[in-house]
């Protein structure tokens, strides 16, 4: 996604043009919204698939002279489309447009295992390790603290007894160990970043999952009886996990096996066979209750380290993501849930503060303890702020075991997951560029453009 | 069925789709037409096996309407051009010429069956009916000639121009589409128009957004952005003439001319554009099968004769005309018109644009006249052009084998 680089004056007046043609496109769809009243629900979906994805493309082009990230951009023109300012898209579209993030988020978990070097992991092991103990022990212990001591400005925590209020923080704290595959790939997608900072902060970003997945399931387990007195600790929900790991596993080794034999064998009309994955296997995941990120990570690493398809593989998904991943993140935008990011900010922001503050001096401790080379110990926390779907996901899991303060407790993950959201991948990708990771290759543009990877 | 397994389904039909738009694969499976995937969404349509139910097919409308404009904008795009040449303005001439008076030939003789046998409906849902089966009819599928000079090796002034005339007769049919479509605007319009001039607005909506994506990608935009923009561009075009009542082809036909026109990178835009187009149309084409309900109307076998003996008559005329201005087409015989018989991707395009437009007994209608013309076509169409191109030597011998109309292909 990078750009070519052509003359500054040029690049000027290409920015003339294209914001006036956006604000134009935009303003037809503002006539058209509130002019006709919606009747094809699907089909006003479609098109604001198309808008997003224009709008975010344009979006990054005419910010990019401030350096941030393409994936803000996407975000803003989400905002501004959304339900909450110009109401192109409104909130019913939103929710339809959630199998474009089912298929994004298979396309983000694939590219992320493919991205994985066992090789590379290998080497890291020790700063990978480090960094996952003192991070997801430090993220939960001091959120948690933070939420307790800061009761008093949460309605839903008021009243409850001290137990239950150590559980809730307990849970607040898990929430805050999770990070952003998507916002990392993301990041990663349009700088084609390389380099240590880059390996560490996928490997991390990429096997944290798991250990989210574990440990919320095991504080759900552990907290439940002091939130319900006649509930009891109960290992249920581990043999649960289990089978939904395990079976996960097993399932992204096959996956994994089938796609290398594919690409080698037939390799062609990938963007279908990845549609395919996008939307089948991901119905049948939900039918059997793995995990999905999980899967489709296990089945790009094993294309990766198990074949020798693993380039080819990668680059299939860049061709077909980078749509994808425009609209992915212009929908999270849309998502925002403006009104409640004004109504608990102040909360949200000594939250985000407080966890952002956290990973920083945690990356510092690990990388100390872990005797990394400088530049990790410098700028690895960068990778580590962004949260996105996956906190929310788990905020929804949260929302749906505890009814009496769930909700509640989800509205104060989205607010924060805003925050973080926004300021997260500018952050990576401020660090990237410091430390020299961005690739300066640019991407191929007329005459070289050809058709995507229908035919290979 | 359940929807992710009619997705998966389609996909499928996606990729085998996609197999289809290498030169190896024309010569090797398919009708021109592309029927043969019609007869397999009826099959599994509402009407016989039911796997594709009425719900699901409301459900997959959304997709079917982006599938029909991205056709109509690949369509738009090719309009005027056969392969990287420019049509001939006497081809242009002629073939549009020829898909008016192909389409008024079917539209009056559908008319004055409906008219003549008392079928049901009003006098508005009757012009309805008769114009969109005019306009489903009076065009010729570009991949009918393509499909003979691939398989038969031909090479030669008449297959030049009758392929010229097969990419130049869309503009027609799509404009009709455009007034008809107008003639029954939405109530739920706020903005009040005249009548007159929504056909125009139609138009102008698809040349102004086929503009504002050509000066977008313009200036040398990466190669994912430019897919971007086109994917872009072509679902607000879509969304917002549907969100209108217009017609969603008609606006996606004239985005790809103004993008075709106005961009320096015409060629390139259309080498990424071209191999979508196969993959997208033979899913539509399935959708399009499983909509077909022969119960619409009792006069309907009458209406669908008498636009197939309406189409017959008219190419007979076309191919007189084209005699006039043409020595090879003189060498052919005087049914070199007839070569001209197969429909397709345009024609199940528009039945199916009726279908979800005027759903019952209009679209019913339009859709299954649309597809049975097709069928037709492929008895005719291919065997004729094999015939002419033999007569005006541009193909050396007989094919073994493929005597029998259609089956050959």
């Amino acid at each position: 996604m990078s750009r070519v680089v052509t003359g500054g004056k040029r690049d000027i007046v290409r920015r003339l043009v294209h914001a006036p043609l956006l604000a134009a496109f935009g303003g037809l769809l503002f006539f058209v919204t509130r002019s006709v009243p919606e009747v094809h629900g699907g089909l006003w979906t479609i098109t604001a698939i198309g808008f997003l994805l224009l709008a975010g493309t344009l979006t990054s082009e005419l910010i990019e002279p401030l350096g941030l990230p393409h994936l803000t951009a996407y975000l803003i023109a989400g905002v501004a489309a959304g339900p909450h300012m110009l109401r192109l898209v409104d909130e019913h579209t939103v929710t339809l447009l959630s199998p474009v993030n089912t298929l994004a988020l298979a396309l983000i978990a694939l590219a992320g295992g493919a991205e994985l070097d066992f090789a590379d992991m290998r080497r890291s092991a020790r700063s990978l390790g480090w960094a996952m103990v003192v991070q997801s022990v430090s993220v939960l212990v001091v959120l948690s603290g933070v939420f307790v001591a800061m009761h008093s400005m949460l309605p839903f925590t008021r009243g409850l007894p001290v137990g239950a209020l150590v559980g809730v923080a307990l849970l607040w704290g898990a929430l805050a160990v999770s990070r952003s595959p998507s916002a990392t790939l993301g990041i990663l997608s349009q700088t084609r970043a390389s380099g240590p900072l880059t390996s560490f902060t996928l490997a991390f970003v990429m096997t944290s999952d798991l250990v989210v997945v574990v440990l919320l399931t095991t504080i759900l387990g552990c907290v439940r009886p002091f939130m319900d007195s006649s509930a009891s600790f109960s290992l249920t929900a581990f043999a649960a996990l289990g089978h939904e790991l395990f079976g996960s596993v097993a399932l992204g080794t096959t996956l994994g096996l089938v796609i290398a034999a594919y690409l080698r064998l037939v390799n062609r009309q990938m963007l279908v066979v990845l549609l395919v994955l996008g939307f089948g296997v991901s119905t049948v995941l939900d039918y059997l209750q793995f995990d999905s990120l999980l899967t489709f990570m296990v089945a790009g690493f094993v294309v990766r380290n198990m074949s020798n398809q693993g380039r080819k593989f990668v680059s299939y998904i860049e061709q077909t993501g980078t749509v994808v991943y425009v609209v992915f993140f212009a929908t999270a935008g849309a998502d925002l849930n403006v009104p409640l990011l004004r109504q608990l900010w102040p909360v949200a922001l000594i939250l985000a503060g407080s966890r952002l503050a956290v990973t920083w001096a945690a990356a510092r401790l690990a990388g100390r303890l872990a005797n990394d080379p400088p530049l990790l110990r410098r700028w690895s926390w960068s990778g580590l702020v962004s949260q996105a779907g996956l906190t929310i996901g788990l905020s929804v899991v949260i929302a749906r075991e505890f009814p009496g303060f769930g909700a509640s407790l989800r509205s104060l993950a989205v607010a924060t997951v805003a925050i973080n959201e926004m300021l997260g991948p500018v952050l990576f990708k401020l660090a990237l560029d410091r430390a020299g990771e961005t690739s300066r290759v640019q991407a191929p543009s007329f005459p070289s453009i050809r058709p995507p990877p229908l035919e290979s | 069925m359940n929807a992710i397994l009619l997705l998966m389904g389609l996909l499928v039909l996606s990729y085998l789709g996609s197999f289809l738009v290498t030169g190896r694969a024309v010569r090797g499976t398919g009708l021109p037409s592309g029927v043969e995937y019609v007869a397999l969404g009826f099959v599994l349509g509402p009407q016989v096996l039911d796997w594709v139910g009425h719900d699901t097919l409301e459900a997959f409308e959304p997709v079917v309407q982006v599938a029909l404009g991205w056709l109509a904008f690949a369509v738009g795009m090719d309009f005027g051009y056969a392969g990287d040449k420019r049509v001939r303005a006497g081809s242009l001439a002629l073939g549009t010429f020829g898909a008016l008076a192909t389409g008024s030939a079917v539209a009056a003789a559908a008319w004055f069956t409906m008219r003549r046998l008392h079928a049901p409906g009003s006098f508005s849902e009757h012009i309805l009916v008769a114009g969109g089966v005019g306009a489903a009819c009076s065009e010729t599928t570009r991949h009918a000639v393509r499909w003979i000079v691939e398989r038969n090796s031909a090479r030669g002034p008449l297959a030049d121009r009758l392929n010229e005339l097969a990419h130049a007769d869309d503009l027609f049919p799509l404009l009709a589409v455009a007034f008809l479509f107008a003639l029954e605007p939405t109530r739920n319009v706020a903005v009040r128009v005249p009548l007159r001039d929504w056909p125009a607005l139609t138009v102008a909506l698809g040349l102004v957004l086929g503009a504002g994506a050509a000066l977008l990608v313009r200036s040398d935009l990466p190669q994912d952005d430019t897919w971007a923009v086109l994917f872009g561009v072509s679902l607000i075009a879509i969304g917002t003439s549907a969100r209108l009542a217009m017609s969603t082809l008609t606006a996606s036909f004239f985005m790809g001319i103004a993008v075709s026109l106005l961009s320096r990178h015409r060629r390139e835009l259309r080498a990424m554009v071209a191999p979508t187009e196969r993959p997208v149309l033979l899913p539509a084409l399935l959708l399009a099968g499983a909509r077909l309900d022969f119960r619409a109307s009792s006069a309907l076998p009458w209406i669908a004769a008498a636009a197939i003996a309406a189409r017959l008559a008219a190419k007979v005329v076309v191919g007189w005309t084209l005699a006039l201005v043409s020595r090879p087409a003189r060498r052919a015989g005087p049914l070199v018109g007839l070569s001209l018989m197969s429909s397709g991707a345009l024609a199940m395009s528009i039945g199916l644009a009726f279908a979800l437009r005027f759903p019952g007994l209009v679209g019913d209608t339009v859709l299954v006249v649309a597809a049975v013309t097709a069928t037709a076509g492929e008895f005719v169409g291919p065997a004729r052009l094999r015939g002419a191109l033999q007569a005006a030597g541009e193909i050396d011998a007989p094919i073994a084998g493929s005597a029998s109309p259609g089956t050959a292909l």
